[in-house]
Formats: structure tokens, C-alpha cells, sequence
């Protein structure tokens, strides 16, 4: 019906619209009225950090397309659940060394790597490390690392809300939780649809346009957070 | 989860090596066509192709084509606008923050130059630390220019910008208690908010 680049044309169209219709309400980050929340009100606040933490991932379009970049090829649970595991992991540790920790990292960097993991793991679903490398890197120690990049990214978005030391450890493995119950919620949908995706033959004609297209979107995420990195 | 997919082998891609290149190629031309077209003009106002401004993206980072939206005030405005008055809130705006203990907090107004912002502020109480200063639009540096420093329980006056950027107020609060502050102004603006 198609060839590879007819999908390929047809998916960057669709990808096209719906950046260009949606993209302010995609708005990642705090919004004005969490921030005036977080301003406000100081000490132990476990379900408002719980829920801001759920409300990043599942609106956090950087680590959703992570995840469908990781999972695109794994059709046993158990390696699902592995990998998952590995990403969470990586980001738990650095964003609780990273708040904790104090530890400055520039928003913006840290983003570009995230986008840059998104083109990471396109290319190897692609089988592109296959041409270059003797031996393609280990997936899982991949995904552990760059789990890692993207707690870096998480403590970046708590960090510019200053929040103040009074109940922050508490706060903090809240927002730690809401992470990942929003990585949950956001995974349940994603595994229901590829998985009915997968079914189809669709899913096998259209591999290379959706892993290409993945990593367009990790070159756009990265031309992005220069910009960012540059301007300011 | 996925245990009927199990018949169902994992397909893997194998590509050659030129057509791995194409694919990579493009993703990166697509990539670069949307930053340029889209993400830049909407995100930084940076519009090398004129593209974004025709689909009317530009609109988020230039605040001078921000219709005025006259904020929630307690007075209502009797006259309507005229086009002279664009941009000029002739009822006062009342706003209410909370200066949290140990904590400072900057409430800023995004004005032109030569802007005039009358205003009046008063604390629940106790006096807080302020500076009153502005910082010039577009600056990376972190340059800022202060109108007033001091500690006090309430302040009066106004101000005429000397460039365009976000102008306002950072109070802190280095006591153990939540301060209220009241805000009323009145003058010429395109946004409020905390910063």
C-alpha cells in the first residue's frame, strides 16, 4: 500500500499538526498556579507534592517518549517490568541526590540529553548501532544511564521552585512517588495501545517511520534546550 | 501484560547501512524544519523563516501585542478604553500576596519604556526588606536597576520606567511568620505575576 518513506511522509504530517495545534497546551514544566502554591506554603505537604510529581510524568513529554522509545520492542512483560525498573532506578537516584545534594545542573543541558536519549534509543531500535559499533552498547546499562540524565532533569524542575528546607526530604520522596505512579498510569496507556498496535500489521510496516520519527522529536527536544541554553 | 503477543516474534529492524543514513537524515531535516517553523517562534520569538509569525505563534513572547485584559479589580473602570489608553489600567488593581517566613518572593509587571505605575502597599504588620527595581527585557546578564530600597510596613509612590522589561517588587521576609502584602496599583502594564 505504502512504501517505508510514503509512512514515513505520512506519519511527519500527522506529527506536524498535532506539534502545531497542541503545542502550547503541551507546556511542560510548573505552572503558575503550582508555583504560587509552593510559594505560599512551607513544611510536610505529601499529597500536593505527590500529586505535581504525577502530573510531571504524565504530562512530561520527554520521559513519555523515552518510554515508548524503550518499550516499542520489548513484547515480554518481564522485560518490560526490567527495563521500567532500570529507568527508574536512574531517575529516583539522581533526583533525590540532586535535590538533596544541592547540586546545580543546568535545565537546560540536562533537557538536550533527555532529547538526545529519545534519538539514542530510535536509532537503536532502527538497528543503527548494529552498523557502527562491533558490539552494540547493553541496552539495559543504556537505559539505566540514561535514567539517570532524566532524574537530573526532575530535581532541575524541583529545584527551580525553591523549595524551602523545612519537610524537604518528605516532599521530596512524595514527588518521588507521584513520579512514578504517573509513570505507571502513563505506561498502562501506552502498553494498551501498542500492544493492540502490535496486532496489526500495521505495526510492522510502520517500525521505521515511528522509530525515525521518535528521533525527530529527541532532535527537536535537544534544538530546543540549546536554543534555551544559548538565549539565556 | 503482553503474554498473547508471545507467537508473535519481535520484528527487528534491519536497514542498510545507506538507507539507515536516509532515515537519519531526514529525521534530523524534520527535526530542524519544526524548531524553525514552530518551537523557535513560539517558544524564544526567534523567527528566521517569518513562518511562525503567519501562523500567529509569535504572539507568546512579544507583550506589547498582549490585548490588555483589564485584571480583577475592586473599582470597576467607568469609560472604555480608548486606543490612546491601550495598555493603561486606569482602575486600580488590588493584588494580594504572602510573603512566606525566611523566604523572599518578587511580584514583577512587564511595561514598556517610559511607562508610569502608580502604587500604594501595605503589610498585615511587620515591616519586610525591599528593593524596587527593574530588569531590562532581553538582558542575560542580570543586570537590574533599583528605584527603592528600605524596610517598611507600607510604601506610596510611582515610578516611569527608564527601559522596557518586568519592573517590581522583591520582599522578604526574615521572620518566622507569613507576611500579607496588599498591592494596589494603577498605571500602564501588559502582565503581573509572580516570579
Amino acid at each position: 500500500m505504502f512504501n517505508n518513506f510514503q509512512r514515513y511522509l505520512l506519519l511527519s504530517i500527522t506529527f506536524f499538526l498535532a506539534v502545531s495545534l497542541s503545542f502550547e497546551s503541551l507546556a511542560h514544566g510548573v505552572d503558575e498556579a503550582t508555583r504560587a502554591f509552593l510559594l505560599n506554603n512551607t513544611g510536610v505537604q505529601l499529597m500536593p507534592f505527590l500529586y505535581i510529581g504525577a502530573k510531571h510524568m504524565i504530562t512530561g513529554y520527554d520521559h513519555l517518549l523515552f518510554l515508548v522509545a524503550v518499550i516499542f520492542f520489548l513484547y515480554k512483560s518481564r522485560d518490560v517490568l526490567l527495563y521500567v525498573s532500570m529507568f527508574t532506578l536512574g531517575h529516583s537516584l539522581t533526583l533525590l541526590i540532586g535535590v538533596l545534594g544541592n547540586i546545580e545542573v543546568n535545565a537546560y543541558l540536562i533537557d538536550a540529553i533527555i532529547g538526545l536519549s529519545v534519538v539514542y534509543k530510535g536509532f537503536d531500535n532502527l538497528g543503527g548501532f548494529k552498523h557502527f559499533l562491533v558490539k552494540p552498547p547493553n541496552p539495559k546499562l543504556a537505559v539505566l544511564i540514561f535514567g539517570l540524565f532524566h532524574g537530573f532533569g526532575l530535581a532541575s524542575k524541583l529545584q527551580e521552585l525553591q523549595l524551602a528546607q523545612d519537610g524537604l526530604l518528605a516532599n521530596l520522596i512524595a514527588f518521588n512517588i507521584g513520579v512514578e505512579l504517573g509513570q505507571f498510569t502513563a505506561l498502562a496507556f501506552i502498553l494498551i495501545i501498542i500492544n493492540y498496535w502490535r496486532k496489526h500489521s500495521s505495526f510492522k510496516r510502520f517500525a521505521i517511520a515511528t522509530n525515525s520519527i521518535l528521533m525527530s522529536a529527541g532532535f527537536i527536544l535537544i534544538g530546543y534546550q540549546l536554543t534555551g541554553y544559548a538565549i539565556n | 501484560m503482553s503474554k498473547q503477543q508471545q507467537p508473535n516474534t519481535p520484528p527487528v529492524i534491519t536497514l542498510s547501512k545507506k538507507s539507515l543514513f536516509k532515515y537519519t537524515l531526514m529525521s534530523i531535516v524534520f527535526a530542524i524544519f519544526i524548531l524553525l517553523t514552530i518551537v523557535l517562534p513560539a517558544e524564544y520569538n526567534i523567527d528566521p523563516t517569518g513562518f511562525g509569525e503567519k501562523l500567529g505563534l509569535t504572539v507568546f513572547n512579544n507583550s506589547t501585542n498582549t490585548s490588555t485584559t483589564t485584571p480583577s479589580s475592586q473599582e470597576a473602570s467607568p469609560t472604555s478604553l480608548t486606543k490612546s489608553d491601550e495598555g493603561t489600567n486606569k482602575a486600580n488593581t488590588v493584588i494580594n500576596v504572602t510573603v512566606p517566613a525566611g523566604r523572599g518572593i518578587e511580584y514583577k509587571f512587564t511595561m514598556e519604556q517610559y511607562q508610569k505605575l502608580s502604587y500604594q502597599w501595605h503589610t498585615d504588620g511587620s515591616a519586610l526588606y525591599f528593593d524596587l527595581h527593574g530588569e531590562p527585557k532581553g538582558d542575560t546578564t542580570g543586570y537590574f536597576e533599583s528605584y527603592a530600597i528600605a524596610t517598611l510596613q507600607s510604601m506610596e509612590g510611582s515610578f516611569t520606567t527608564p527601559f522596557a522589561g518586568v519592573h517590581g517588587w522583591y520582599w522578604k521576609n526574615t521572620s518566622d511568620k507569613p507576611v500579607e502584602v496588599q498591592l494596589t496599583v494603577k498605571g500602564e502594564y501588559s502582565k503581573h505575576a509572580l516570579k
